[in-house]
């Protein structure tokens, strides 16, 4: 086994992705673990920089982009505004939920060990990858050409979200 | 002319189910009116018997049977109902709806005033259906439904004051006692189920298979002594006869109809029908004398210490059966039967006078009556008749019959005839101390008496006129009574030593009651005196109602408690354990329904982690 | 690029899902809730790119699809956080233990 994992790391890529996916995890962790809640948002933004190194070992660089921007910039942000808008105190305090909590490790553990399993036992032949010059340009002529559609509906969708937030969260005149 | 009126014997059980189901069903409506529905159902149970025994009068042996009603099929086995009419049976309907027409008349001046008065007359023609029914029934089972429907109605009826304690617990005494005796009949009926070929369990089928013996001699001998057996609780012998004496906490029509006349002498009329398995076994036919026997002079000496002017004419009656049982059981059957009929009217005239008696001082214990001779004139007559009819003088009923029985019991066994040459002395004994104790002398409490009414001295007169002239039907002179029964000429043997000698018992038994009770030139006392313990043994009645609750009742009872512990502690726990469980899971769940979603999601987690194992483990197994 | 397999990053798609769901059934908060949902949304898009490259039939349609993922769950959070603030003027806190009017 361990030969194996000393020629996987062999390669740069893998390095590369070994270290993005202990970044992940990592932050995820964190976020999990931290009483604070503002503490918890910065790992989550760790976690969201992470993979976006791993979108880039995956030639998606436009994608890699976009999730620094949206998730990295825009959810974070917003993230804490809520915070900022909610919060009584600082801290997270642990609810007192013993049982809550180990069934749901129990939970957990168990559907991990079912997709893990799922995907050890997966035969997923690859087949030829051709990304293309310019990742951004590829992915311009596909969404302009192919995903038209969607592309409209989602302007749409986003429009419907914001006037929706702004009405929710609207003062109500006294 | 053989069946034009036995064909139609099938209506003479209906018309008294008729009266019960009409006064069950509109009985409180109706009140007094009740009673005439009844007498006249009765009545025309009666009329039609008439018929159909003056048409068996014809000679004709053969009897009439209709037994088409397949009422049961088990496999290749049928079961049929249907009835049967023959010369006993015939005898046996006059007997009884004579005698049941005249308590439904005595009733009506007897229960007058009763609020249940038509829930009363509705028992008595159940009653009156279930005896006839027993009686033309075609085969054994149907004679044990009969039987058993019987015991029932002996139950509600004895029971019908039901506020008092003790008749409660007379109606339970009957009941279960008889029942006992029932089981031995239920037994003998499944081993003549098992034995005979066919299956099948009408009388003729038996009488052919004993014929042809076709039943191992063993187990002849054991349906005898079974079926004996049931004759035993349900006539009061020996050892089965602690229900009848308390049997009179009944209304006295009751004890007349049921506990003198009929009832108790389905016993005898069952071993009468089962005679051919009798004598198809002499060890059983010993077994019915001797206990029948004992149970003469038995029941006879408990009767000669009674205060209770029904319990001693109860002790009369479980004694009277003894003679039957005995004259069976030495092969007179036709003596035996013929007691049965004389013993029917005069005994149910003893009770019916007794009823009157009761009815008019209120109380039971001859020890506070007295000088009703002189208000009483009708009762205290025919309740003469009656007595003397008991105690077998010449020339009434009871003289003739209990004659016949003790000349063939002086041919066959000398024992058996010197018990109940004795016994016959103790029934006059006791029958002249209770009359002279009642009718004769001065008044020994405060009551103000007078004769009763019409409705009760009617049926009195009738019985009275019975008990006197029904003996000359079987003489040793006539034995016309022998020969219609049984078929064969049946010349009673005159025997000149046990006329005289039963007479002089008879006699002897007036003379000594009367010299103590009547004119008490001889003290009450001169025996019990010197003999205490004696009186004391006979008063309590053998000890053997104590003897009986010690070995069966209370140990009885001690096994209830501990079954109802068991039922409390184990079968209820266990209930209470389920519904526990059941509660206590509700209880649990409903945490889960606590409104929040996170609880919500943590379940969605685990159903799908759940539906996934189902669906795709299947490979690992 | 021979030798490259897709099973790796599964695997670090489907532990950062279960952290996700973790976090999101266990957190108080319901900011932290929300950022936990993203968490899973997150590792679903990982899947995407996986498979855009180097599964069955890999193209950029992959890709495509988790940029329509990423914008739409940027407006899911828009409005989260709006029926967040919402709820907090309400209630008064922004435990998720309180928000339990489906109880009935």
């Amino acid at each position: 086994m361990f030969a194996n994992l000393v020629q996987f790391l062999s390669n740069g890529t893998n390095v590369a992705f070994f270290v993005f996916a202990l970044f992940a995890i990592g932050g995820a962790i964190f976020m999990i673990s931290f009483t604070k809640v503002v503490h918890m948002v910065t790992a989550m933004a760790f976690t969201f920089l992470s993979l976006a190194g791993l979108y880039v070992l995956l030639q998606a660089e436009f994608v890699a982009f976009v999730q620094v921007l949206i998730y990295a910039g825009a959810v974070s942000i917003l993230m804490i505004f809520g915070i900022m808008l909610t919060r009584h105190d600082k801290e997270e305090s642990q609810p007192n939920r013993p049982l809550h909590n180990i069934l749901l490790g129990i939970g957990t553990v168990g559907l991990f060990g079912i997709l893990f399993y799922a995907i050890q036992n997966a035969n997923f032949a690859p087949g030829e990858f051709h990304p293309g010059e310019d990742n951004t340009m590829e992915i311009g002529k596909l969404i302009f050409n192919q995903y038209v559609i969607p592309f409209e509906l989602m302007s749409v969708l986003l429009t419907v979200a914001f006037i929706g937030a702004i009405i929710i969260a609207k003062r109500e005149e006294d | 002319m053989v069946s034009a009126y036995s064909q139609y014997a099938w209506l003479i059980p209906l018309f008294p189910l008729l009266a019960f189901l009409i006064l069950i069903a509109i009985g409180k409506q109706l009140k007094a009116f009740g009673v005439y529905v009844s007498v006249v159902c009765t009545l025309v149970s009666f009329v039609l018997s008439v018929l159909v025994f003056i048409e068996r009068l014809g000679g004709n042996m053969e009897g009439y049977t209709w037994n088409q009603f397949k009422w049961l099929q088990l496999g290749d086995v049928n079961l049929y109902m249907g009835f049967e009419i023959n010369n006993l049976n015939a005898l046996m309907l006059i007997i009884v709806t004579l005698v049941s027409l005249l308590v439904n008349i005595y009733s009506k001046g007897y229960m007058d005033g009763d609020d249940r008065i038509s829930v009363f007359f509705a028992y008595v023609s159940l009653f009156t259906f279930s005896m006839l029914g027993l009686v033309i029934s075609e085969n054994l089972l149907m004679l044990y439904i009969f039987w058993e429907l019987v015991g029932v109605c002996s139950f509600l009826l004895i029971g019908f004051w039901f506020r008092k304690p003790e008749a409660k617990a007379a109606a339970k005494k009957a009941f279960i006692v008889t029942r006992i005796g029932d089981v031995g009949l239920f037994i003998a009926m499944l081993l003549l189920f098992w034995y005979i070929p066919g299956h099948a369990l009408d009388f003729a089928s038996i009488h052919n298979a004993v014929a042809d013996q076709q039943i191992p001699g063993h187990i002849v001998t054991w349906i005898a002594i079974l079926i004996f057996v049931g004759a035993v609780g349900k006539s009061g012998q020996f050892p089965l006869h602690t229900w009848l004496p308390d049997a009179m906490e009944g209304p006295t029509p009751i004890s007349a109809l049921i506990h003198a006349a009929t009832m108790v002498a389905a016993g005898v009329y069952l071993v009468a029908r089962m005679y051919d398995i009798f004598l198809a076994s002499p060890e059983a036919l010993a077994v019915v004398a001797a206990i029948g026997g004992f149970t003469a002079i038995f029941a006879a000496t408990i009767g000669i210490v009674q205060n209770d002017i029904k319990r001693i004419l109860a002790y009369s009656t479980v004694s009277q059966l003894g003679y039957m049982m005995m004259a069976l059981g030495i092969g007179a059957y036709a003596a035996g039967i013929f007691h049965l009929f004389t013993h029917a009217f005069f005994k149910a005239l003893l009770f019916l006078g007794a009823g009157s008696v009761i009815h008019a001082v209120n109380t039971q214990d001859i020890r506070e009556m007295g000088g009703l001779g002189g208000k009483m004139k009708v009762t205290a007559w025919t309740f003469a008749i009656g007595a003397l009819a008991l105690s077998g003088i010449v020339p009434f009923s009871g003289f003739w019959s209990k004659d016949a029985i003790l000349t063939e019991a002086f041919h066959h066994n000398q024992l058996l005839f010197w018990v109940g040459l004795i016994a016959a002395f103790f029934t006059a004994f006791y029958m002249s101390r209770l009359f002279f104790l009642v009718f004769s002398g001065k008044q020994r409490s405060e009551y103000e008496a007078h004769e009763s009414p019409v409705s009760m001295t009617f049926p009195l007169i009738v019985l009275a006129v019975l008990a006197a002239v029904s003996g000359f039907l079987f003489t040793p002179f006539n034995g016309w009574f022998g020969s219609w029964l049984t078929g064969r000429t049946v010349t009673e043997e005159a025997s000149a030593i046990v006329m005289i000698l039963s007479t002089l018992a008879g006699l002897a038994g007036i003379g000594l009651g009367w010299l103590m009770y009547g004119k008490r030139s001889v003290s009450a006392e001169a025996v019990s005196g010197r003999f205490p313990q004696l009186h004391t043994l006979l008063y309590r009645k053998y000890y053997i109602d104590e003897l009986y609750d010690f070995v069966f009742v209370k140990p009885l009872k001690k096994i209830g408690r501990v079954c109802h512990a068991v039922d409390v502690y184990l079968i209820d726990g266990i209930v209470r354990l389920l519904t526990g469980a059941g509660l206590s899971l509700g209880k649990f769940a409903i945490r889960i329904q606590n409104g929040q979603v996170q609880s919500y999601g943590l379940i969605m987690l685990l159903g799908l982690l759940i539906l996934a194992v189902a669906l795709a483990g299947r490979r690992f197994i | 690029m021979t030798d490259a397999i897709v099973t790796p990053y599964l695997t670090l798609g489907a532990i950062l899902f279960c952290i996700g769901l973790y976090g999101a059934l266990s957190k108080k908060n319901a900011i932290i809730v929300l950022l936990s949902i993203e968490l899973m949304l997150n590792a679903s898009n990982l899947n995407l790119v996986a498979f855009a490259k180097m599964g069955v039939n890999p193209s950029l349609t992959g890709q495509i699809f988790s940029l329509f993922t990423i914008s739409i769950a940027a407006a899911e959070v828009a409005v989260g956080i709006a029926i967040l603030i919402m709820l907090f003027r309400n209630k008064g806190t922004a435990d998720v233990d309180e928000m339990d009017s489906m109880k009935r």
